[in-house]
């Protein structure tokens, strides 16, 4: 049995760790709204981008010309998984659900005799990563001094991605991240970055021919970097965005446990102090009848 | 009267003009081009430099792009830039700015695509003059 005074310090303990939880939690709060609204403002640049390429993809298909970052449709070697975690921990699965898909797939790879390069956006991804597969790693972005995902950020991720490309390191690239389902959802998703597939939906402007300046190659050169850089862009800010709704919820649990466990040691702490009493009662009332 | 159309300016972090216009001057990757209304489709790059478009007759608008995508359809403009400032708010040492930076790159031993620093230098000392 603890002492009083054991329990009275397990009590304080605790009650400063909810503090702080608490604060936590708020401050997701506050940074989720933020991260949600920038993340909405992105999105009419990343659909109205989105519906060009597909525009583009419903002309270019008729000709010939085969661009390097279209895919064409040939068997693949050689891999690059892009990683994108968050750059601090206490925030529930949110890494570690992004690195066991990106593992999963890894394993997938490998087992079809697959050439694997990793390069991660996000310390935390690194640091699990880099335990079981250091040799396969390429690259890493750190984003620890960004306080707010910027487009030039994003730019810079894609130039260096595009570069690496253009050199033969990799022939198909695919990011994993969190997709931001709701505040207390998030799905670890990946999708294919490079080389562009066009899928075969219909646009409403699949009828439309239009008018290229300069030809199809070339706004294809221009576009397709510019595309790739808002996905990146758009995947920063949706794990942003997961991130904050991932702490949010992991700092109420933990809030809510603190709570729980405070009322606990209270009571033990009032039964250990009653205990005291009792003894000390029966102590005297002893002594009384034995004069 | 004329005839109005759709125009969207976004930028990638948020939406920069959305409303009905006469027409609009785009400096287009292959020289400048001015939209009315009716125009056929289009899908056009963009290089760096002055985007005038005017909402009425005696208005005109100015903004100072780094580049970016047009596309035009049914009378729906839509204009995709890296970045987009106002005409009278540009000031010089921004594009100056914007010319160190593709200069640092070019001096870069290992960039490829010298050809297009170097167009993307001059459409921006062009821009320049014209501030």
């Amino acid at each position: 049995m603890p002492s009083l005074k054991d329990l009275k310090i397990r009590i304080d303990s605790v009650k400063s760790t909810r503090k702080i939880t608490k604060a936590m939690q708020m401050v997701a709060a506050a940074k989720l709204r933020k991260a949600q609204e920038s993340a909405e403002r992105g999105r009419p640049y990343a659909e109205k981008m989105r519906d060009i390429v597909s525009n583009l993809a419903s002309s270019v298909k008729n000709i010939a010309g085969d661009n390097k970052f279209l895919d064409d449709g040939s068997d693949c070697k050689k891999f690059l998984l892009i990683v994108a975690t968050a750059e601090r921990g206490l925030c529930g699965g949110f890494n570690s659900s992004i690195v066991k898909l990106a593992k999963s797939r890894i394993a997938e790879l490998t087992s079809q005799n697959k050439e694997v390069k990793i390069l991660t956006i996000g310390k935390k991804g690194r640091e699990q990563l880099n335990r079981e597969f250091e040799s396969l790693f390429i690259g890493h972005v750190d984003l620890s001094n960004e306080k707010n995902i910027t487009i030039d950020t994003a730019r810079k991720i894609s130039m260096d991605i595009i570069s690496r490309f253009e050199d033969g390191e990799y022939e198909v690239a695919e990011i994993f991240y969190n997709k931001f389902a709701s505040v207390i959802s998030q799905i670890p998703s990946s999708y294919k970055l490079l080389p562009v597939s066009f899928n075969e939906k219909e646009s409403d402007a699949s009828n439309v021919s239009f008018n290229f300046e300069p030809d199809e190659d070339e706004i294809l050169n221009e576009i397709i970097p510019k595309s790739i850089a808002t996905s990146i862009f758009s995947v920063l800010q949706e794990n942003a965005a997961s991130e904050q709704g991932s702490r949010m919820a992991a700092m109420d649990n933990a809030t809510r446990n603190a709570g729980e466990m405070i009322d606990k040691l209270t009571i033990d702490f009032n039964r250990s102090r009653q205990a005291a009493i009792t003894n000390e009662l029966i102590e005297i009332i002893s002594g009384a009848e034995a004069l | 009267m004329t005839n109005k159309f759709e125009l969207s300016i976004i930028s990638a972090e948020s939406k920069v003009f959305e409303g009905k216009v006469e027409n609009i001057l785009v400096p287009g990757m292959v020289g400048d081009f001015l939209v009315l209304s009716n125009h056929a489709p289009c899908i056009s790059s963009i290089r760096p430099g002055f985007l005038e478009f005017s909402e009425g007759t005696n208005d005109k608008q100015r903004y100072f792009v780094s580049g970016g995508i047009i596309e035009v359809i049914n009378n729906m403009v839509s204009v995709l830039v890296d970045s987009a400032v106002p005409g009278d708010k540009i000031a010089k040492e921004d594009i100056t700015n914007l010319i160190s930076e593709v200069n640092d790159r070019l001096s870069a031993a290992d960039t490829i695509n010298i050809d297009d620093l170097g167009l993307r230098r001059n459409d921006l000392e062009e821009a320049l003059k014209q501030a």
